[in-house]
């Protein structure tokens, strides 16, 4: 850098140009702004002094940003056209770029001169929330405000010709990862700035003592005295508030540069925070965030006007952030950079998730007090907009100029264009996201170390359904639990371990209730190992007693029944039993009760299969009921050698003596407990899902956009308001 | 906690059908009972017990 020595045009004072390529030095002395020419030094005229906005920067401070050192030569003041100031640092690089620093309410954006001038369309042709084409960057941009700019103070060097006083038009961009833009339309060709937001320690000089000395400063609350009744005032974030009202006499006052006038007298009483101002809680991350102002605002909805609460929050480090309160329901709301915001009229993307809209209105404020970072005023509009996907929100707030009076009142016209027709009487002049996260109420006290919040009745637009999880659950207990039953039928045993024929008889009439053994007449069992066909009990029942229903003597002369006892065979542990019947019933039925009977250990289980098939034609049409076969289950029995009890009942008037078989089968596969395990596991998530579908009908009922609002109920709507 | 209960008793159902398949265990009320000592040593053993079934209680 070549330093060049002066003296001030206008007082004569020593004034340096340290960097080479600086075009202005403001005199340190006189606040004159000196400009270098080709010839001579030009007094461009006085700037105001800087007002001490607690930054943590200064002229003098040097950095590396990405590995290049700078130095911060200049620092100027710019005032916003609806209020509010902010700052512009001159970094000049070592690499000899400049580069334009900005600071707003905490946040930082660098920006670097494009080498060459870029068309850009003209400023009355940009629309907030729109994108713009033509700048050279990687990813889309959008303008996220337009607006004027004035020159209030500056001090240092300054790389272009700064004059004070001077009123420009700026338009900020936006786009995805951060990056940030602005053009300059004070110059024309208009000049673009193109670079990203950036934090204290990206630029290298978060750990500086300059830093820390300014935080310390800027965190100290400034005392001051209402000009209306002379009460006590105090600023919380003196450096950064535009508008407060009187804890006192409830005036809203102007702040401006320290200096308070007395705007409006506000109706006292008419809205309390639940949280006082002033109270001091903590947010995720450990943030300690102080509620510093409180406002409510509405909106209209179908003739009713729906109120909620709005918390300002703020700490230094942090910025500003928002506590939202809707009926009962909070929010913890924090800026999101319009270019990060994929827009469309239905859907918004952010961050890869999909935000469908729950409402566009236009919001007014209807109460105020404490401090804000704006111009606020009662009364004031905004067009919001509200995108959900739980149980986060997506904000956008459009403000501008309102032209109330080419708003067109009519009557009997749908919503949506009555929602729309408000919304043009706003000029878009600034765009805003915010990204509101769902709060409980419990998390709300515990951040301020408060009880007794009330509890909230309805369901809010972008309160999450804390049961979602059990979706998970149940899908990977039903996955496990298919598995192994799939597992289960694939491999099962499948073992037949006895089967056998039997052929039934009449019995003798006298005496007529006396059950017989019968023989098998087909050795099907001879294939078992331990069935030998040579051990068929072939000797007539030693049965002491008759069967209790012999005993009973219920049978009826007209129904059979004998008792088979089989060979024994063997039944292997933890395998259950399909019994199945077999018999060739024909308009008749068959009952056979069994007990497979453990000859070791006594152990009896008991069966019973009723056969019956019936068939027929009756008034031209046959018809036939029943099956000739039949199977059971059995809980898997102890291992062992069994015996089996056979007892088969048939009708005996009916022509022909059935034959029966029976099959026993070990291992055999069954949907049953598998249908049971998957119809238990799906009881409670099927209740859950039917309370989450009752739960999202009630989270969009106030919306106008419900997607579950029928036609039917859309016509309804439509004729009431006609 | 609904979710954790629901993890809880879904991981108790899924033990169960665990359970009753390992072991073969079907749903039924098919009755098992155990013969007494006498009557197993008594002559005829199981022959000469009563047992006992509901019958049938169908047919035309």
């Amino acid at each position: 850098m070549t330093a060049l020595q002066a003296n001030c045009p206008a007082c004569g004072a020593d004034v340096t140009f340290k960097s080479g390529s600086s075009v202005v030095v403001v005199c340190e002395y006189c606040k004159s702004v000196v400009a270098r020419t080709d010839r001579a030094l030009e007094d461009l005229g006085k700037v105001a002094e800087i007002v001490e906005s607690g930054s943590p920067l200064d002229v003098g401070l040097a950095g590396v940003y990405r590995g290049v050192a700078f130095e911060l030569t200049g620092r100027a003041q710019l005032e916003h056209a609806a209020g509010g100031m902010w700052d512009e640092w001159y970094a000049a690089f070592a690499d000899g770029r400049w580069g334009w620093l900005a600071e707003a309410q905490g946040r930082f954006f660098l920006t670097y001169p494009t080498p060459s001038p870029i068309e850009v369309p003209p400023f009355d042709a940009l629309e907030p929330g729109r994108g713009i084409s033509g700048i050279p960057v990687a990813v889309p941009l959008v303008v996220m405000e337009k607006g004027e700019a004035r020159m209030l103070a500056a001090r240092g060097e300054i790389p272009y010709r700064l004059v004070p006083g001077e009123v420009y038009p700026y338009a900020d961009l936006s786009g995805q990862g951060g990056v940030f833009g602005t053009i300059d339309y004070g110059e024309e060709p208009p000049l673009v700035y193109i670079g990203r937001e950036i934090t204290l320690a990206e630029l290298g000089i978060a750990e500086t003592a300059r830093a820390a000395e300014h935080e310390a400063r800027r965190v100290t609350a400034a005392q001051l005295q209402c000009p209306q009744c002379a009460g006590p005032l105090e600023l919380r974030a003196p450096d950064k508030t535009e508008r407060v009202t009187c804890p006192n006499c409830g005036s809203l006052l102007d702040v401006n540069q320290g200096n308070l006038r007395f705007l409006e007298a506000l109706e006292p009483g008419k809205f309390t925070p639940t949280i006082p101002i002033g109270v001091t809680g903590e947010f995720k991350g450990g943030q300690k965030l102080t509620v510093i102002g409180f406002m409510v605002r509405s909106v209209e909805f179908e003739g009713t006007r729906y109120f909620w609460e709005e918390y300002l929050l703020y700490d230094p480090p942090v910025g500003f952030r928002w506590l939202v309160q809707s009926d009962n329901h909070w929010s913890f709301v924090e800026p999101v950079a319009p270019g990060e915001v994929t827009d469309g009229d239905k859907i918004v993307r952010f961050r890869g998730k999909s935000f469908k809209i729950f409402q566009d209105a236009l919001a007014r404020v209807e109460h105020v007090a404490g401090e804000f970072y704006w111009k606020v005023t009662t009364g004031e509009l905004v067009r919001a907009a509200d995108f959900i996907n739980a149980p986060e929100m997506l904000s956008k707030e459009v403000s501008g100029t309102e032209l109330i009076g080419q708003r067109k009142r009519k009557k009997h016209r749908l919503h949506q264009e009555q929602q729309q027709e408000e919304q043009n009487h706003l000029e878009a002049e600034e765009i805003n996201w915010s990204l509101g996260t769902y709060m409980s109420r419990r998390d709300v006290e515990r951040a301020f170390g408060i009880t007794g919040l009330p509890v909230a009745l309805t369901v809010a637009p972008n309160q999450p359904f804390f049961h979602s999880k059990i979706y998970g659950y149940w899908g990977l207990l039903l996955v496990i639990t298919l598995a192994v039953g799939m597992l289960t039928i694939v491999t099962g045993a499948r073992r037949k371990i006895f089967e056998q024929t039997f052929s039934l008889q009449l019995p003798a009439p006298s005496p007529p209730a006396t059950p017989q053994t019968l023989l098998p007449i087909t050795g099907a069992n001879s294939a078992l190992p331990n069935a030998p066909r040579s051990r068929a009990r072939a000797t007539p029942t030693p049965r002491t007693s008759p069967t209790p229903r012999a005993a009973a003597t219920t049978v009826r002369e007209s129904e059979g029944t004998q008792v088979i006892f089989t060979e024994p065979f063997e039944v292997r542990g933890r395998q259950n039993i399909r019994v199945t019947a077999r018999s060739n019933v024909d308009n008749n039925w068959l009952f056979v009760a069994g007990d497979l009977i453990n000859e070791e250990t006594g152990v009896v289980q008991q069966f019973e299969i009723p056969l019956e098939y019936y068939y027929g034609v009756e008034d031209g049409e046959s018809w036939k009921e029943g099956d000739r076969d039949k199977s059971t289950y059995l809980s898997a029995l102890p291992g062992g050698t069994y015996t089996m009890r056979l007892e088969a009942q048939w009708e005996g008037r009916r022509a022909g003596v059935p034959r029966f078989s029976i099959l026993l089968e070990q291992g055999v596969p069954r949907f049953l407990n598998l249908f049971l395990a998957l119809l238990a596991l799906s009881a409670v998530p099927v209740l859950v899902l039917i309370y989450h579908i009752m739960f999202e009908h009630r989270r969009w009922a106030d919306s106008a956009f419900n997607p579950y609002a029928t036609a039917t109920e859309g016509d309804d709507s439509t004729e009431s308001d006609e | 906690m609904l979710s954790k209960i629901y993890l809880a008793l879904g991981v108790g159902i899924l033990v169960l059908y665990l359970a009753a398949t390992w072991s073969g265990w079907e749903l039924g009320n098919a009755r098992r009972q155990v013969l007494p000592a006498d009557v197993r040593n008594s002559p005829g053993g199981y022959r000469s017990f009563h047992f006992w079934h509901s019958g049938y209680r169908g047919g035309k």
